[in-house]
């Protein structure tokens, strides 16, 4: 039974005592794990932020503001479908601004969401955490900071994808062809590890200046880089090199393609010490990830490539991407000798937007 | 109990197919080849047949990369010069 309110929009009435995870699965909704039942209560309360506020509290109609919309569906996001999927997927209020950020990146033209979510590739957006609200509402960049065991990264990055089943349509087979899937589709989010770095936080090298921001970058998922041994940035970076240099990945044909090199502390501390700068190591990754024109070439028949790559033939080393700006260098993980290339899906630009509203950093909450 | 929906409103409806022609003879059909691996295959043998079975005639055209919408431009000047539009997908 469907509830029309003016200010809550449609609300569903269940008996009580009914599966929520198959009655959903009923309307097409969820990714299969249990759920949190998006009651108005918990709503209201993920919408009044971290720092409390009545759960009963009239609907802000900021709240119903369409923040983007979003594709294939051209669904609607507004903070309060955002906040109903952050309770769906077990978030606090604190990383509802977060989510409305990454909402936003998902929304930019040259993020290409509608090619993102419908390609049979399996990209999946990776949410990165930047700045304030990292610390303040418990994102984690550190040990194993891809993998399960932190709830701020869990369930914003399974809140971000059921966003996307959701308002933007991605369910298989109808908005989302993926031929296999993949896990980072059920959730991808880390923390920049910032504190670990020996350089500037990332944000900054894009042009973000702002104290909390995330980026979106819709990629597949980590390719490990392992090196126990070197000690000069030389022999490490061939390695990433070497997991860049593949015909198997979408990159390979689009010259526009992102390469996100996910550096660990330790192998981006023995870049620092030799005097490397994230962009020289971009540099070199340009220079060293290359194969054979004709190689790729005879891997790829159609191919979206600058006309100056067109023109390399035979033996000529060409670059997997047109231009090193499209080398993203960043710090992720803990203690350790692995690091990750995260190659785009192609036809994608990453995003970062700054983070607004955040009570904890804001010093109160205003509309995101 | 009563739970929100997660899904919202739609900004624009779902685009609708305009009706199919009754007949194809004579009719000019254009074929809009979205560069997916085997989608030219697919789409010039259908153009064949067409042209063989109907004396329909056919224009070709591309889209620039299989990942993104195309054009309008290109779209504006299919609607001029072609009747029908057949296009696809393919891997």
């Amino acid at each position: 039974m469907y509830v029309d309110t003016p200010l809550t929009r449609e609300l569903i009435d269940l008996p009580d005592g009914v599966d929520l995870v198959a009655e959903m699965a009923a309307h097409g909704w969820g990714d299969g794990l249990p759920l949190v039942a998006p009651i108005p209560e918990r709503v209201n309360a993920m919408l009044a932020g971290p720092t409390g506020g009545s759960t009963q509290t009239p609907p802000n109609l900021d709240d119903d503001a369409v923040i983007a919309v979003l594709a294939p569906r051209s669904g609607e996001a507004t903070r309060r479908i955002v906040a109903v999927n952050a309770v769906m997927a077990g978030c606090l209020p604190e990383h509802l601004p977060v989510l409305v950020a990454a909402v936003r990146a998902l929304a930019r033209p040259e993020l290409n969401l509608r090619g993102v979510n419908a390609t049979t590739h399996c990209v999946a957006p990776l949410l990165i955490v930047h700045g304030e609200v990292a610390r303040t509402a418990g994102y984690h960049g550190g040990l194993g900071a891809f993998g399960p065991g932190n709830r701020a990264n869990a369930t914003t990055g399974r809140a971000l994808r059921l966003v996307l089943l959701h308002v933007a349509g991605a369910t298989i087979g109808d908005g989302d062809a993926s031929t296999q899937g993949g896990p980072a589709k059920y959730g991808y989010c880390v923390a920049e590890n910032v504190d670990a770095s020996p350089w500037p936080a990332y944000p900054s090298t894009v042009g973000v200046d702002a104290p909390s921001s995330v980026t979106v970058h819709c990629g597949e998922a980590p390719h490990n880089v392992h090196d126990m041994e070197s000690d000069d940035p030389v022999r490490i970076l061939d390695k990433v090199a070497s997991a860049m240099t593949t015909t198997a990945q979408n990159n390979a044909c689009i010259s526009q393609g992102e390469y996100l090199v996910a550096l660990c502390p330790e192998h981006a501390a023995t870049c620092a010490e030799a005097g490397w700068t994230p962009r020289d190591v971009a540099s070199y990754l340009f220079q060293r990830a290359r194969l054979p024109a004709a190689e790729l070439k005879r891997a790829f028949a159609r191919r979206a490539w600058e006309p100056w790559m067109e023109q390399l033939g035979g033996d000529e080393p060409t670059p997997m991407t047109a231009h090193p700006d499209n080398i993203r260098v960043l710090v992720v993980g803990g203690p350790g000798k692995h690091s990750s290339v995260i190659p785009s899906w192609g036809m994608t630009r990453s995003v970062t937007v700054p983070v607004t509203g955040h009570p904890l950093v804001d010093g109160g909450p205003t509309p995101c | 109990m009563l739970i929100h929906r997660p899904d919202g409103r739609i900004t624009t409806p779902p685009a609708v197919r305009a009706p199919s022609p009754p007949v194809l003879s004579g009719r000019r059909i254009g074929i809009l080849d979205n560069r997916k691996p085997n989608a030219d295959v697919l789409l010039e043998r259908l153009a064949d047949r067409l042209v063989e079975r109907t004396g329909a005639t056919v224009v070709r055209t591309e889209t620039k990369n299989a990942a993104i919408p195309c054009d309008d431009q290109v779209l504006g000047l299919l609607a001029e010069q072609v009747d029908v539009i057949l296009t696809g997908t393919a891997d």
